[in-house]
């Protein structure tokens, strides 16, 4: 089976393998492209930034772009573009938040449901059916509310609320791939059950759930701008994209064009991650190729 | 029936924890300006919140049984009657934001699956993954600068009810409708065009192809037909997120929705209030599901077999 | 260092001169508004106004209840005063008291008020306005389970009937205050009947005896008033009836009155004078109100029990700059609590503290925090507080402190600071004002009030400044009191005051005879709308 095949691969031929696909890809290839350089801005955004996020000048407030500040500035005269840049690793980071949790809650979750079975399925899936039935954006500001106002707890509660998602897949995945031939032949075999966890369902059920992961870092990102959005997300002096555009609201008659940069920012961001999400799901699954 | 009973029980067991568990205290916030700590514990005694908790849930639970969701802590108003106010002003949103995906997402994953691999195939690919990545709060920012401010098109925010006019009602609720869609169209033309695709790339249909079938007759005939379960997941799948979006929508747009209510409910700590709002829309999305899940057995027999 | 900073020895060199800048600034400030209130009033004086029309108001909170005796918020006063008559008035610009419907009053002795009250005055109900209505009133509002306004009485011992319209106050000590304090809620007088068969129900059926009656109260919606025909004042009110709009978002209740839904909306962001000022048949007012944007210092424990500390927080604020920031320049800069216009203000503490970090870091290093000190902050998670702790950042870190915010929902916030858990250093608030100056002095200062979150009293000579500005009764005399006990405040720098927020109303051109108040609650008494 492809699993079996892949482990014994080696490293070398996996790289390989990406490349071909991502000059095959182009989709691929710009999304992937995009998020590694936006990952760069994060890592190096005290060096690329013009200004300081945080310096305010009262006497420049709400400038139109120019040669001292290419993107304008905002209500406090802080650098619009320093801002942006700045809010990248706090995104970032909160994407990568919520969607960890999602998948150190979910995960396991859905592999003991769909492995174990029986009454604990039927527990666990009652759990799971609760939340889902919760819009999801007012289980967040319920959790929040619990976990108290700030970036790192609101994104936990993002991943908390995402974590069923993900539960829901990998217990699917789980019982497609329990039922294959080879788990059986490897419980014949006297194979444990970790063992088997480990070494056969995983890898088997691994596909569609990174297809996934890709797809929540998206939405993990949407929901930490709508949080902001809403006043319960990131807190002074970070720059966030979604609180930059909750700013923006105030002055939607004053400065319309404050809310078109950090509203880019977050789009393109989402679309890369979506877009990358999508070529995995056509790459990774083999009947879709000649889509 | 049945099974949907536990998972809402179980649903507001949920809300009410999470309240409870946030520190802070609503009688302060019922003592106001006048707080002084003997007026706090008076409150505290008589709205009962010194009850162990189990005892609150209980009293609450037990009278939303008989429909009785209590009165909001913030202003005396019953619950029920808050919801069935703001009720409308959400739904005309929500179901105009439900058509226009329907409208505009079925032709488009038609289309594009009929030209599968080809450039408008891609077109309208790429649109559908602007509108899932979109911020709908920002589009909704953009409708409002451009088309309300800007041109006068649309009132900018509010929400006028059906029951006074229905155009002025859905003038209001044009621009939310529309910022709450676009990710709704995306769905459907996705979720639409991959469905549609594996039919019409079928063994079957190609038979029938073959056999010198019309492309209308076997789209409408075999196509459409299979894919209406699809459909209706998404739809499902659609009430659910858009109910949740309409918080944000709502927040810009200033609509006296369920939305708005549950966020001022939830940041006052007005429980009563968000209880039955969450309650409200946890049966709305369990009994679309169900619905779904029951026109699914109508559709297509053989999910019923299951 | 920014080249638009001023260096602050240049503020610090012309204090003591005849006049410094903000001085000059205030004059022109104040010339300006009087210009604008006296623009109003002089085209006023030249129509006469007409009876008739509906007011249609955009109003940003829904009442928290529409019974003077149970409502918790000082914004409900804008319904409540079109329903409810008080028994006292005051002046609109300074707040000194006024008749109402008391129409003469003395202190024979300084525990004793008599009140005599106007003849013919009729609740909405028909029932009459007397002495027996009062002092029903009274010991409603001292008694009943549900009143919230029992401490603003606590000074009155007996309330006793002399008279078919006199009534006599017997109190426990001397309280002066208790004029003004009836000018607020524990002065609106609801009638006797209606109480008595409604109960609970009184938060949502209101019956006063102001000049318009109750019609309805969809929450968040809307509260509709209309003209009650028997009115004592004669020839009152002109408007028909109001509309409330309840609209919290201040932006959209601005468009509200630009597109002509609505006629007048107050309580806007400063920010939206731009928009007013652009649109053609709009007129803005920017009046001072009694809402003090502020820190509230818990100095029961470390770091804020040193005096210098304290001092160093109201000298590492550049007000003016907060001013110009986030209200749009229409501010007032405050170091007391009470804004200029006030008739207790104290003239002499307006320079108290200038922008100085070099002096702020001084005194920190002398209170033993050589290397600056980080203060943890309670603060509003809205964006428009967002703001105000962002600038505050940047300019307290310059004078060494680093400050550490912990957002929370207005509600949440109070109990966190105030309430058992006690905390944060510091609570990024605002003091929304009381209807007699001892009262705010009283509520923040003394050692166990709810506001005092650390339950100290470390300045002499407050408590005994305190009894004497409510055991005189005149306006002179306890000014003198008020002045003291200011100055102990700012000595101490028991609290950091930073602006005066001032009330943005916009007005529609049809709105005529408005007169704002120093409240900041909107009265529309003399109000009238040209055809």
């Amino acid at each position: 089976m492809s699993s079996t095949h892949s482990q014994s691969a080696g490293w070398g031929q996996k790289v390989i393998g990406v490349a071909r696909w991502l000059r095959r890809d182009l989709r691929a290839c710009l999304s992937l492209g995009f998020l590694l350089f936006l990952v760069g801005v994060a890592v190096f955004a005290t060096v690329i930034a013009p200004h300081s996020p945080t310096a305010q000048n009262v006497n420049n407030m709400l400038l139109p772009p120019s040669g001292a500040h290419w993107l304008g500035t905002d209500d406090l005269g802080r650098d619009v573009l320093s801002r942006l840049i700045h809010g990248a690793p706090a995104t970032l980071y909160a994407s990568f938040l919520a969607v960890s949790i999602a998948c150190l809650i979910g995960i396991p979750v859905g592999l003991i449901a769909g492995f174990v079975g029986g009454w604990l399925d039927d527990a666990i899936s009652r759990v799971v059916d609760t939340l889902l039935s919760f819009p999801a954006i007012v289980l967040a500001i319920g959790v929040t509310g619990a976990l108290g106002i700030g970036l790192t707890n609101g994104m936990i509660s993002v991943g908390i609320v995402f974590a069923p998602q993900l539960a829901r897949l990998v217990r699917a995945q789980t019982l497609i791939v329990k039922q294959e031939l080879y788990v059986d032949a490897a419980r014949c075999f006297g194979a444990s059950t970790a063992r088997i966890i480990i070494q056969h369902i995983v890898p088997n059920a691994i596909q569609p759930v990174i297809v996934q992961v890709t797809l929540l870092l998206a939405a993990s990102l949407l929901a930490e701008a709508s949080l902001s959005f809403l006043g319960l997300g990131v807190q002074p002096p970070q720059p966030s994209w979604g609180a930059m555009l909750a700013r923006a609201y105030n002055y939607l008659e004053i400065a319309p064009e404050q809310m078109y940069a950090p509203g880019f920012a977050i789009l393109l961001t989402a679309l890369s991650f979506n877009a990358l999400g999508e070529s995995l799901r056509v790459a990774l699954d083999p009947t879709m190729k000649h889509r | 029936m049945l099974q949907i009973a536990p998972v809402v029980v179980l649903a507001t067991f949920v809300v009410f924890g999470l309240m409870h568990l946030v520190p802070g205290d609503p009688a302060v916030t019922l003592a106001g300006d006048y707080a002084t700590a003997q007026r706090i514990e008076e409150i505290r005694h008589a709205y009962g919140f010194d009850r162990p908790l189990l005892v609150q849930y209980w009293s609450w639970l037990s009278g939303a049984l008989q429909f009785d969701l209590g009165k909001s802590l913030q202003s005396s108003e019953l619950v029920s009657s808050m919801i069935a106010h703001r009720f409308p002003n959400t739904l005309i949103v929500v179901v105009m934001a439900l058509l226009l995906s329907m409208a505009i997402g079925v032709p488009f994953g038609i289309l594009a699956a009929t030209r599968s691999g080809g450039r408008l195939d891609a077109a309208i690919t790429s649109i559908s993954s602007l509108g899932v990545a979109l911020p709908n709060f920002w589009l909704a920012l953009i409708l409002v600068a451009t088309l309300s401010l800007g041109m006068g098109l649309f009132p900018a925010t509010g929400s006028v009810s059906v029951s006074k006019s229905w155009f002025e009602a859905m003038h209001h609720a044009t621009l939310p409708a529309i910022a709450l869609a676009a990710g709704g169209i995306a769905e459907v033309t996705r979720q639409l065009r991959s469905a549609l695709v594996e039919v019409l790339s079928s063994q079957f249909v190609r038979t029938l192809h073959a056999k010198g079938l019309s492309p209308l007759a076997i789209l409408w005939k075999h196509g459409l037909k299979n894919v209406s379960v699809n459909l209706l997941t998404v739809l499902g799948l659609l009430v659910n997120r858009m109910l949740g979006a309409t918080v944000v929508i709502e927040a810009v747009f200033a609509i006296p929705g369920m939305g708005s209510l549950v966020v001022h409910g939830a940041v006052a700590k007005d429980f009563p209030v968000v209880q039955g709002v969450v309650l409200t829309m946890v049966i709305l999305v369990v009994v679309t599901n169900l619905l779904v899940d029951l026109l699914y057995t109508m559709l297509d027999p053989r999910v019923g077999r299951e | 260092m920014d080249k638009n900073e001023q260096p602050a020895n240049l503020l610090a060199g012309l204090e003591g001169q005849a006049l410094d800048r903000r001085q000059v600034m205030a004059l022109i400030a104040g010339a300006a508004s009087a210009a604008g209130l006296l623009g109003s009033g002089s085209a006023q004086a030249q129509e006469t106004p007409r009876k008739g029309g509906v007011l249609k108001v955009a109003t940003p909170t829904n009442p928290s209840s529409l019974d003077p005796m149970t409502g918790r918020s000082g914004y409900d006063h804008v319904q409540l005063y079109t329903m409810f008559d008080t028994l006292f008035e005051w002046d609109y610009q300074a707040l000194t008291p006024k008749p109402g419907l008391v129409k003469a009053w003395k202190f024979p002795d300084p525990k004793t008020l008599v009140m005599d009250l106007e003849p013919g005055i009729t609740f909405h109900d028909g029932s009459p306005c007397d002495a027996a209505a009062v002092k029903f009133n009274l010991d409603r509002f001292r008694g009943d389970a549900r009143s919230n306004i029992k401490s603003d009485l606590a000074s009155l011992d007996a309330v006793d009937v002399t008279g078919p319209l006199q009534v006599t106050l017997k109190l426990k000590a001397p309280d002066t205050s208790l004029v003004l304090v009836l000018s607020d809620r524990a002065g609106m007088m609801f009638s006797p009947t209606a109480a008595k068969s409604q109960g609970a129900d009184s938060d949502r059926k209101p019956v006063g005896a102001g000049p318009w009656k109750f019609v309805s109260w969809t929450d968040n919606e809307k509260v509709v008033v209309t003209r009650y025909d028997k009115y004592w004042r004669p020839n009152r009110p002109y408007l028909d009836g109001i509309e409330f709009a309840i609209i919290t978002d201040t932006n959209t209740g601005l468009r509200s009155v630009v597109t002509g839904q609505n006629q007048f909306a107050h309580a806007l962001a400063p920010q939206q004078k731009v928009i007013i000022d652009r649109t053609k048949n709009l007129k803005g007012m920017a009046t001072p109100t009694l809402f003090v944007h502020l820190f509230f210092l818990n100095y029961g424990r470390a770091p804020f029990n040193d005096a210098r500390v304290r001092q160093a927080m109201n000298f590492a604020i550049d007000r003016d700059a907060f001013n110009k920031a986030t209200q749009g320049g229409i501010g007032e800069p405050a170091n007391t609590l009470l804004p200029k216009a006030h008739w207790a203000h104290e003239g002499s503490l307006e320079n108290a503290y200038r922008y100085d970090p070099a002096y702020a870091r001084k005194l920190l290093a002398e209170a033993g925090h050589k290397d600056g000190l980080e203060i943890n902050i309670i603060a509003w998670n809205d964006q428009r507080s967002v703001q105000r702790q962002e600038i505050l950042l940047e300019q307290m870190g310059k004078a060494g402190f680093r400050l550490k915010f912990q957002q929370f929902a207005v509600a949440d916030a109070t109990a966190q600071f105030f309430g058992a858990d006690k905390k944060g250093d510091a609570y990024l608030a605002a003091w929304t004002g009381r209807p007699d100056p001892s009262l705010t002095l009283q509520l923040m200062f003394a050692k166990d009030s709810y506001f005092n979150a650390g339950k100290a009293d470390p300045a002499p000579g407050r408590a005994e400044a305190q009894q004497e500005s409510i055991a005189v009764e005149a306006s002179a005399d306890r000014k003198k009191a008020f002045s003291k006990m200011q100055k102990i405040v700012v000595e101490q720098s028991l609290t950091v005051p930073i602006v005066v927020q001032y009330d943005l109303q916009a007005l529609h051109e049809k709105v005529q005879g408005y007169q704002p108040n120093l409240l900041g609650k909107p009265k529309f008494e003399t109000v009238w709308l040209k055809p």
